[in-house]
């Protein structure tokens, strides 16, 4: 059998790669450079590149105060998400009346957009006094239909005759999903953990919401502030940038493997 | 042995050397920072040819939020040296003047933290002014 060459493709692929990344670089180069944005042409290496602006950005804003905001609304909700969407998974693969329609509502409210149910949303909070709190900013992104079928996915491939087996042990349904399915389906919680840490980390328009103390801000907010306070920093505002995608970065570099394996995971099942 | 192979390996995962890496530099960082923030900045000033300059005046500017506002003034010694101390910013500008010889372009210094201590490499160079 004639094989073909393999090179054309990887070459293809080396440059399709490489356009992809030149946003980033040049977001990278800029927060060392300061180098103006509309210099024609643009250097591709960073002349003189400093860390200065990074120190910057450091000091003009409360930066260590939105950090750690940001930090605690992402770990309640990547908690959160890994708890419910679990128990709501498990629960999608048990058979039970209305268990079609379940899962239809849930694949049409995927449908709607968060910003048709804001007011609802911000009602609820109010209603719970979680206004103005890390609970109230993560509470929407507690669970997300998304990651429960990343995990009803992963769940649907553990032999059914294991479920059966703990099941006649009098093992009780919470035990069954703790202890036996997710330590099944560790590419489901790598999928959740970084899409819920993502969504959270760069959630925008709930935060701007609810949130009206400052020191309860978060990064995205403050990256909206800081444009507001300061006009000529171009070098700083791309330092932010960096500063504010960096935690997300590493987050998927070191779980990209079991991400992309819990994103396909559904996927090969006939 | 394996007990012992078993405990370390719990460590050698990507998360534990990843975030345990930042850590330790969060860590060295601080402690640099420590050593080194007495907000002390040190410096010559020279004339145009070179020697230096007794008695001139150097005023040291520190960044607040727009502008570059006067936060101190030290006289040069004999050997042209100066020196401040307490200084609380990241972003410094320095400028010399002595009557009769000149003044030196001001300078601007940036830092890697809040009072860090700063010893010039280059001495402030009086010129001329017409």
């Amino acid at each position: 059998m004639h094989r073909h060459p393999h090179w054309p493709i990887h070459l293809a692929l080396s440059i399709i790669c490489a356009l992809m990344l030149v946003p980033f670089i040049w977001v990278l180069k800029t927060s060392l450079t300061g180098e103006n944005i509309f210099v024609y042409p643009p250097s591709i290496l960073p002349e003189n590149p400093h860390m200065f602006y990074y120190v910057e950005v450091w000091y003009s804003i409360p930066f260590f105060r939105y950090l750690v905001n940001s930090v605690i609304v992402s770990t309640i909700v990547v908690a959160a998400n890994v708890v419910l969407n679990a128990m709501a998974g498990y629960a999608l693969t048990r058979d039970f009346v209305g268990k079609r329609t379940v899962i239809l509502l849930f694949l049409s409210c995927m449908m709607i957009p968060f910003q048709v149910t804001i007011i609802p949303a911000y009602l609820i909070t109010k209603e719970l006094g979680l206004l103005n709190t890390h609970f109230g900013m993560a509470l929407p992104l507690c669970s997300t239909i998304v990651c429960i079928f990343v995990f009803k996915a992963s769940f649907d491939a553990v032999p059914k005759s294991l479920v059966d087996a703990a099941r006649i042990d009098g093992v009780p349904d919470w035990k069954i999903i703790f202890r036996i399915m997710v330590p099944l389906s560790q590419s489901a919680i790598a999928t959740n953990v970084i899409l819920a840490f993502i969504w959270s980390w760069n959630n925008f328009l709930w935060p701007l919401i609810i949130i009206r103390d400052q020191a309860m801000q978060t990064m995205p907010l403050g990256l909206s502030r800081f444009l507001t306070v300061f006009e000529d920093t171009t070098g700083a505002l791309y330092a932010f940038c960096v500063m504010v995608l960096v935690p997300g970065l590493i987050i998927f570099l070191l779980a990209q493997k079991q991400f992309i394996a819990g994103l396909v995971s559904g996927a090969t099942k006939g | 042995m394996k007990l012992c192979d078993m405990k370390w390996s719990f460590f050698l995962n990507r998360y534990i050397v990843t975030f345990g890496s930042i850590a330790i530099m969060a860590a060295a960082w601080n402690l640099y920072i420590a050593f080194n923030n007495d907000g002390m900045v040190a410096g010559r000033v020279v004339g145009p040819d070179n020697r230096p300059v007794e008695g001139a005046t150097v005023t040291l500017f520190q960044k607040t939020l727009y502008v570059a506002e006067p936060r101190g003034k030290a006289t040069t010694d004999a050997k042209g040296k100066f020196l401040f101390t307490g200084h609380e910013s990241y972003r410094l500008w320095l400028e010399a003047i002595k009557e009769g010889l000149g003044k030196s372009p001001k300078e601007e210094y940036r830092l890697y933290f809040r009072n860090q201590n700063l010893t010039l490499a280059e001495p402030l160079r009086l010129e001329v002014t017409k």
